[in-house]
């Protein structure tokens, strides 16, 4: 806006003059000006003053999350005659038992906690009260210029006088479209009061809050900071009406993510469409790119924040999406929350085609093993049928068959076309999660006959150098020497624990291991031996990528395995490269501390391998990561070593590899 | 909008920035006269994150200096640095620990001061200017640091037993500035005319709500104890204001029984009514909820025993009981005999 920044300064100054004018019977011109803006300032909390009312409150929690909990009085805002009353969802983050709000005329009221406002951090309460209530007047929204007056008021440290601050409006469109920002001091002394105007016109409803998170006590340690933040008044007098039957709102969720974290990047395709999702069931799919969110144009990701931030689960949005030249335009219905995706498990391991993996096999997909108990074993499928359709969809390659399970969920059926030689056969398959044990022994994973027929160049094999010239950190990957480009191979990054590892004993361990299971050992080291550094993750990922650029990697079989401090860095390393590790297996070490950790996705699989000693001191730690991830419905492997932790015995290991050559499980 | 409409407009808009400039003007007018009164003070401290300085004006032209009472003066040592950069070993005359108040002198002249009985008083929304030399940012002749904002509410400190830890008993203006800092104690307040307001007080956090908070001391609770120590009638109390009676009252004493408390902050809910006793005269039921003693607040079972231990045994109370959703007011008379 080219508004000249005088301009947001005319309005409250006439007013201060006309205020003059009336009041005081004196010329403007003769009156300094700060005196005159005092007034008014003193003026508009009075006319406020009226619909700002104290609330105590009883009992209760001491402490929410890691904040510890006042007891001092809160302030509220009527909001309208019969007794309903709004303020901070932080003045009851403490869950308290009773509610008492101060009356005008000072005579106390036990209040009822009507409805919570979870996306803008509000509650509804609500007074029988048996004297006139004065509900604030709102202050257009449209009217509100960057640069105004904002005086925000409370009720904290007496019951007869309000207390003010005074600032200037410093942002609109705050918080993803849902707040006001302000210089003027707010702290505890004034969430839940108002934020108004020069005139006494209440601007919005004062409450801490965060752009990053969403708990009620976010944003409270920018207390009396100068940055502050009030939900426009206009907006909470249209959500009236619903708060009041007693319905706590939501932020609306659509259900869809996408791959850029940047939020100046541009909107690129849906990464994940969850099934469990409104987007989903609405018609938008992986790919999809979205344009438009309820009539404003989305381009970049920060847009689709503002564009959804204001609106509440269960509010209906148009959203355009463009599939290839296709324009989708549909009608979501936004959702309160998004189950974790689980992902269905039908019990089978494909072959493996020899070549390219992409290349359809007009003959259906042959098993390669059925997991005992699982639902293709109580269907009857044996290794050696070849799966032609999947709920009435031609299926060629396991890809395909993975894709077209995908969307659904544990417990569905599934009809399923079989071949077993010439016969076909037609089953029902009750879905179900994935196994969390590790798998006997498995058969062959390719045609023996289709192996020897092909012949191709060989690449290096051995213990080969991966040469980063831009780290310091030395790498090798040890390569079987009957690597052949048409058999991709699994990936398991080793990361070493402190003290590194020696070649001769890397070899030792490893080398039959991953000739017997098609895997590529990568072997990065850490630049200082004692330790890893977190920002040794971005060499690692270079050093995976340089290996699949060179061997030809099956994508669904890449995991990342660590000892000790290098299982820590494994886990770090799997939750940040969604798009490339599918499994994490870690020696010893706890989940750490993340504070996000990514959800379950459709596309991107993940699944975690523990091992779990009970005397250890890091047990607990162990057992509590293992409860966040299965919480999330990750599938965890846990593997008892008994009452100390150490590293996985020889058998276990080849457990261990055994489970990593059964990742491509569908 | 017609051309008159626009002259109009454009005539006021000018007159606004005719004011605005005259704003400016008096407020660097009003930061000059107020400059020269303030000093730098130096003492004991340095050591354990404790500063070794704070802050203080001058209330007359032979050297008396207002400050705050605190460990900073706690030597023979104190030196005060006028706005001028002179520097000059001080005197303490006196002090009121009550009011957390001391007055020192230095020996000079005709100096620039601020008048206490000239002093103004301020309510919701007076703007105010503070000076102080908070973090000892200024050196020398550097001027104090001037912060602006507005007196947020004037209130009690000890409305609320407990909730801040500072033996002063008064009326005190929060600022919605954040003037009470780190050597700032002792500073001035004033309002947009050059008056004298209030002296700035000490860091306090509120145990109620754990946030810090801006205040300062009104002229008019300072004034007496200043007149008298200047001329030297001061006699210094050890007495510390009496806090709790010898003997209180008690839940036995009452004939009540709360619920067992086991929760962090168990609500003080009524188990028990014993039958004649004084609650049961009062007309206290089980599962009446106690809210408030007097005036007072109370969160929890161990809320109210603190609340008790402060009544004298031989007084009649009054409590305010949540019942249901209704709220209930009740005096419980005095509790006879009974004593040890």
């Amino acid at each position: 806006m080219s508004r000249p920044y005088y301009e947001s300064w005319i309005a409250p100054l006439l007013f201060v003059l006309a205020l003059c004018s009336l009041t005081t019977q004196v010329r403007a011109a003769d009156q300094p000006l700060a005196e005159l803006e005092e007034q008014a300032i003193k003026a508009a909390v009075e006319r406020v003053a009226p619909s700002v009312v104290r609330i105590e409150t009883v009992g209760g929690l001491e402490r929410v999350g890691e904040l510890l909990v006042g007891t001092g009085p809160t302030t509220g805002l009527v909001v309208d005659s019969e007794g309903y009353i709004i303020s901070s969802a932080f003045n009851f983050a403490q869950k308290p038992d009773s509610i008492l709000v101060t009356l005008p005329s000072g005579k106390r009221q036990a209040a009822q906690l009507v409805s919570t406002d979870r996306s803008r951090l509000l509650v509804l309460l609500k007074v029988e009260a048996d004297e006139p209530l004065t509900p604030a007047e709102p202050a257009p929204q449209s009217e509100v210029r960057v640069g105004q007056w904002a005086i925000a008021v409370g009720r904290t440290f007496e019951a007869e006088r309000p207390n003010a601050s005074v600032g200037i409006i410093s942002a609109k469109d705050r918080i993803w479209s849902k707040s006001l920002q302000t210089d003027a001091k707010i702290s505890p002394n004034n969430y839940g009061g108002p934020l108004v105007d020069i005139r006494g016109r209440v601007l919005g409803v004062l409450v801490p809050m965060s752009p990053q998170e969403t708990e009620e006590v976010a944003g409270v340690e920018w207390y009396d900071s100068g940055i502050g933040f009030a939900v426009p008044l206009e907006t909470v007098l249209r959500n009236l009406p619903r708060m009041k039957e007693g319905k706590d709102l939501y932020t609306g969720l659509l259900g869809v993510s996408f791959k850029a974290s940047d939020l100046n990047a541009k909107v690129a395709e849906i990464a994940v469409a969850a099934p469990t999702g409104p987007a989903f069931k609405a018609g938008f799919r992986k790919g999809d790119r979205i344009v438009e969110v309820a009539g404003q144009a989305v381009e970049r990701h920060a847009q689709l924040k503002h564009a959804m931030g204001p609106l509440y689960a269960g509010e209906n949005v148009r959203v355009v999406a463009l599939r290839g030249d296709e324009r989708i335009d549909r009608e979501v219905t936004l959702a309160e929350k998004i189950d974790p995706y689980v992902t269905p498990f039908l019990g089978i391991l494909p072959m493996r085609p020899v070549g390219k993996a992409e290349e359809a096999d007009a003959k259906g997909i042959a098993i390669r093993y059925v997991y005992p108990d699982s639902p293709a074993a109580k269907a009857g499928l044996q290794a050696g049928d070849r799966v032609q359709s999947i709920a009435g969809t031609k299926v060629t390659t396991p890809a395909l068959l993975r894709e077209q399970l995908q969307p659904l969920t544990p417990g569905e059926s599934v009809a399923i076309e079989a071949l077993r030689g010439d016969q076909t056969l037609l089953v029902n398959a009750e879905l179900t999660t994935l196994p969390e044990s590790v798998p006997g022994e498995l058969p062959p994973a390719y045609d023996s006959a289709a192996l020897a027929v092909a012949e191709v160049a060989k690449p290096a094999t051995g213990l080969v150098p991966i040469k980063l010239p831009e780290f310091e950190n030395a790498c090798q990957a040890l390569v079987p020497d009957d690597f052949r480009a048409d058999v991709p191979h699994g990936l398991v990054i080793w990361l070493h624990a402190p003290g590194g590892s020696k070649d001769e004993e890397l070899v030792a361990l490893w080398k039959p291991l991953c000739e017997k299971y098609d895997f590529i050992l990568l072997a990065p080291k850490s630049a200082d031996a004692t330790r890893w550094q977190p920002t040794e993750l971005g060499f690692v990922r270079r050093a995976a990528d340089a290996v699949a650029k060179t061997y030809s990697i099956d994508p669904t079989r890449i995991a990342v395995h660590g000892h000790q401090a290098g299982a820590t860095m494994a886990y770090l390393f799997g939750v940040t490269n969604i798009d490339l590790v599918r499994a994490v297996a870690a020696v010893d070490a706890p989940l750490p501390r993340l504070s996000q950790l990514p959800q379950p996705d459709p596309v991107n699989r993940q699944a975690f391998y523990t091992t779990l000693a009970t005397k250890s001191e890091q047990s607990a730690a162990v057992e509590a990561g293992i409860e966040r991830l299965r919480a999330l419905k990750y599938p965890v492997v846990v593997q008892e070593v008994g009452e100390q932790a150490r590293y996985l015995t020889a058998e276990e290991l080849d457990g261990l590899m055994r489970w990593l050559d059964s990742l491509d499980r569908i | 909008m017609n051309l008159a409409a626009i002259q109009r407009l454009l005539a006021l808009s000018l007159l606004a920035f005719a004011a605005v400039e005259a704003r400016a003007a008096s407020v660097a007018e009003v930061i000059d006269t107020t400059q020269p009164k303030m000093v730098k003070i130096y003492g004991a401290g340095g050591f354990n994150r404790l500063e070794a300085y704070q802050s203080g004006f001058l209330i007359s032209a032979e050297g008396h200096i207002a400050t705050a009472w605190s460990y900073v003066l706690d030597t023979d040592y104190i030196t005060v640095t006028l706005n001028d950069g002179r520097r000059f070993e001080a005197k303490l005359l006196g002090a009121d620990p009550r009011l957390e108040l001391a007055v020192l002198k230095i020996e000079a002249t005709e100096l620039p001061f601020f008048d206490l009985n000239a002093a103004a008083t301020a309510d919701s929304g007076t703007r105010v200017l503070a000076f102080s030399n908070l973090f000892g940012v200024a050196t020398g002749d550097e001027p104090a640091s001037v912060q602006h904002g507005v007196v947020a509410v004037k209130t009690q400190l000890d409305a609320r037993r407990g909730v801040f830890e500072t033996p002063y008993r008064g009326s005190v203006y929060v600022l919605d500035a954040m003037t009470n800092n780190p050597g700032a104690a002792g500073g001035a307040l004033i309002n947009q005319r050059g008056e004298l307001v209030a002296m700035l007080g000490k860091e306090l956090r509120s145990a109620q709500n754990n946030i810090w908070l801006n205040y300062a001391l009104p002229i008019e609770e300072l004034r007496g104890s200043v007149s008298q120590i200047l001329e030297g009638k001061f006699r210094p109390t050890d007495e510390q204001p009496k806090l709790k009676p010898d003997e209180a009252i008690d839940l036995a004493a009452l004939g009540l029984v709360l619920v067992p408390d086991v929760l962090e902050r168990t609500p003080p809910y009524v188990d028990l009514v014993r039958g004649g006793s004084a609650a049961a005269m009062a007309g206290l039921r089980p599962d009446d909820l106690i809210v408030f003693v007097g005036e007072n607040l109370v969160h929890s079972c161990q809320g109210f025993r603190d609340e008790l231990a402060h009544i004298e045994r031989n007084s009649p109370l009054k409590l305010v009981l949540m019942r249901g959703q209704e709220l209930v007011e009740v005096e419980v008379p005095a509790a006879e005999g009974d004593r040890p």
